[in-house]
């Protein structure tokens, strides 16, 4: 795989030779990191004695773990402007088909790889279907979200598999150096998404067809295999979230983690808000995941209803589409 | 152009002959509410529901309603609703619409189903159902259910049992509005550990949003908990054993030594009970007798129109501790 850079379109620092800013751009530009801290200030001021002691901080990153690795593969489909709405339905399909292969006998290896060619095939499928038939993306992937989930229960016969062997569940509830394995997984998966898109020729053609396909098309880029190859990623890297799942809970359901649909959406919408291009990137997609991990976990520290916590999240996404928009119109 | 007249015209003939046929298919079958002593050669037909089929209890219900009604003979129309209720109703109601003696909901609320209701109202069907509605509710012939405030008698009972006495001690109670069974049991639980000196975490009943996601819920509610109040927890009650077990998984991971009720007996929350971890106990709830008390009363209809007595009645349940988790049949291994 060949390696280049590409400024601007992973580029936080802004390299690219554009117009300064106002002081209202830029904060406009840096609204969603500001949000951050201005949560993780306010959460902190609230329980100082325990928002920010480790066992917290490692308490979300333990939570947000899986829906980092989740959104990673909703950034890569939306990085060339399309969208998945089969990322959890293939995550809780991978995780069945590991489950029940485990609890058939076969080794922890040979379940992982199986639930990882699952993920794969319908990355493929959705690719196929979107790059070489034309479909649009949301319909393709509403089907295969059907489908799938589908798939799941008659893998799972409608049960939850549990029994899972140890070795398996070390994945998702062992420990290194006190910190949860699904966030070393998690790190592991977001900075080699990060590098792709950021340092090789194929992230290029990525964020090239994102930015206008036809352009990307006439200049030479392989546009239909550079989609069928992102729908891909994104499926081997849900599966990859779906077993860490699995590992996690220590059991597998037909729609486990169906939330980490509606959150990975709304992580890489954040996530569009903090560079300057206004595409979707795996750092801004990150902030996005800790703004949900942090508000998810200070809401129910301070022991706010549940309720309140999914208007909160709506709100927060309203406000990232609307910020995303704001950048659409300047560029 | 004429061509194309004349066959659109043929089309149309056929169309209504095929239609025709079907209606006049459709029309014979139906019998009508007058009919439930079910005499004559016709078939006594049932239309059976569920919305909840895709769990494993529905599942199993959808089974056990079919070898029955095969083993006595009937006309059994099943219709699955996938928890799709613009789809399931709909479905029931032309199902009505064609004519029935008797309709089975299973595991369906009643609220979902007020369309259902008025349709078989107006035809004149009753309805037999089982764990439809928490109270009584003339919508059916009758409904058979568990006791809500037996199952929190006997979940709060374990928890004070286990902790030595209630006063003083700190309870989080976990509940899911939408399902009408678990709200009705959740605040049931609040009022007793309240009554019982309790202080209930987070000062009112935590909600998870989706079942689907309850167990993380749960899990990400009291590992949260934990961590800003560390040993500041004694028991955990929850409305169902899925989310259950996330708090338990939640407690073993914090390292503390609070326990955690359920309610539904699943596999996983047997084994879990049997590992003596933090899950002390859940609730069987008696699905196998309670179907064949609501079968006894359709074959009584149908036998010569008697309908029961009362429209709703609440079972028992049984405890699920270390004691006995060896000899229950747990509810997800039923079919």
């Amino acid at each position: 795989m060949s390696t280049t850079r590409n400024p601007g379109l992973e580029d936080t620092t802004g390299t690219r030779a554009v117009p300064r800013r106002s002081v209202g751009q830029t904060l406009l530009a840096s609204g969603t990191v500001l949000a951050l801290f201005v949560l993780i200030i306010f959460f902190f001021a609230m329980r100082p004695d325990v928002f920010l002691s480790f066992n917290n901080v490692r308490n979300i990153l333990y939570q947000v773990a899986i829906l980092a690795i989740i959104a990673g593969a909703q950034t890569i489909v939306m990085v060339v402007g399309d969208f998945d709405l089969s990322v959890a339905a293939t995550s809780a399909l991978a995780g069945a088909v590991a489950a029940s292969m485990m609890l058939n006998g076969v080794p922890v290896a040979a379940a992982i790889l199986a639930a990882l060619v699952v993920g794969v095939l319908i990355g493929l499928i959705n690719g196929a279907l979107v790059a070489y038939l034309n479909l649009s993306a949301f319909v393709a992937t509403l089907a295969t979200l059907t489908s799938v989930t589908g798939l799941a229960f008659l893998v799972t016969d409608g049960t939850t598999l549990f029994n899972l062997p140890p070795e398996f569940n070390f994945l998702g509830q062992g420990r290194f150096l006190e910190i949860p394995m699904p966030v070393f997984i998690a790190i592991a998966i977001s900075v080699i998404l990060w590098f792709v898109l950021r340092f090789t020729t194929l992230g290029r053609k990525w964020y090239a067809i994102g930015g206008n396909a036809e352009v990307s098309r006439l200049s030479g880029v392989n546009v239909r295999s550079a989609r069928l190859l992102a729908f891909t990623v994104a499926g081997l890297v849900s599966a990859i979230g779906g077993i860490v799942l699995a590992a996690r809970l220590g059991s597998a359901s037909a729609v486990q983690g169906e939330d980490n649909l509606l959150f990975s959406v709304a992580a890489v919408f954040l996530g569009m808000t903090i560079v300057r291009s206004g595409a979707a990137n795996i750092v801004g997609t990150m902030v996005g995941v800790a703004i949900i991990g942090v508000m998810s976990n200070g809401l129910n520290i301070l022991g706010v209803n549940a309720y309140v916590q999914q208007v909160v999240t709506g709100l927060i996404i309203i406000a990232a589409v609307t910020l995303s928009s704001f950048k659409n119109r300047e560029r | 152009m004429r061509t194309k007249l004349k066959a659109l015209a043929a089309v149309a003939a056929a169309a209504t002959l095929v239609l025709a046929g079907c209606s006049s298919g459709g029309s014979g079958g139906g019998t009508g509410g007058d009919a439930g002593a079910g005499g004559g050669d016709d078939a006594f037909k049932v239309i059976a529901f569920t919305s909840g089929n895709q769990t494993p209890i529905g599942a199993w219900w959808v089974k056990a309603v079919q070898e029955q009604a095969d083993e006595l003979g009937w006309d059994l129309t099943m219709i699955q609703g996938d928890f799709d209720f613009q789809k399931m109703n709909p479905a029931v109601e032309s199902a009505i619409g064609q004519g029935a003696d008797a309709i089975f909901d299973g595991y369906t609320d009643v609220a979902s189903i007020g369309s259902i209701v008025t349709a078989a109202k107006d035809a004149g069907i009753p309805m037999f159902a089982m764990d439809s509605a928490t109270e009584a509710n003339d919508a059916f012939a009758i409904n058979i259910t568990t006791d809500q405030q037996g199952i929190v008698d006997q979940t709060v009972g374990a928890i004070d049992e286990s902790l030595g006495g209630l006063d003083g001690k700190t309870v989080m109670v976990i509940g899911h509005d939408p399902h009408p069974g678990i709200r009705m049991r959740a605040g049931l639980a609040e009022e007793a550990f309240t009554e019982a000196g309790a202080e209930i975490a987070g000062g009112e009943i935590q909600k998870v949003t989706s079942p689907a996601t309850g167990r993380t819920e749960a899990l990400a509610l009291v590992a949260d908990y934990l961590t800003a109040n560390p040993d500041g927890l004694d028991a955990v009650w929850v409305g169902w054993d899925d989310a259950a077990l996330g708090a338990a998984q939640a407690i073993t991971e914090a390292g503390a030594s609070a326990k955690v009720t359920g309610v539904d007996a699943t596999s996983e929350a047997i084994a879990g009970i049997q590992s003596e971890g933090a899950f002390l106990a859940t609730i069987e709830q008696p699905w196998p007798s309670i179907l064949d008390s609501v079968m006894e009363h359709i074959i009584a209809f149908q036998e010569d129109g008697t309908l029961p007595d009362s429209n709703y009645e609440a079972v028992d349940t049984t405890l699920v501790t270390i004691d006995n988790a060896a000899d229950i049949t747990p509810s997800d291994q039923l079919g």
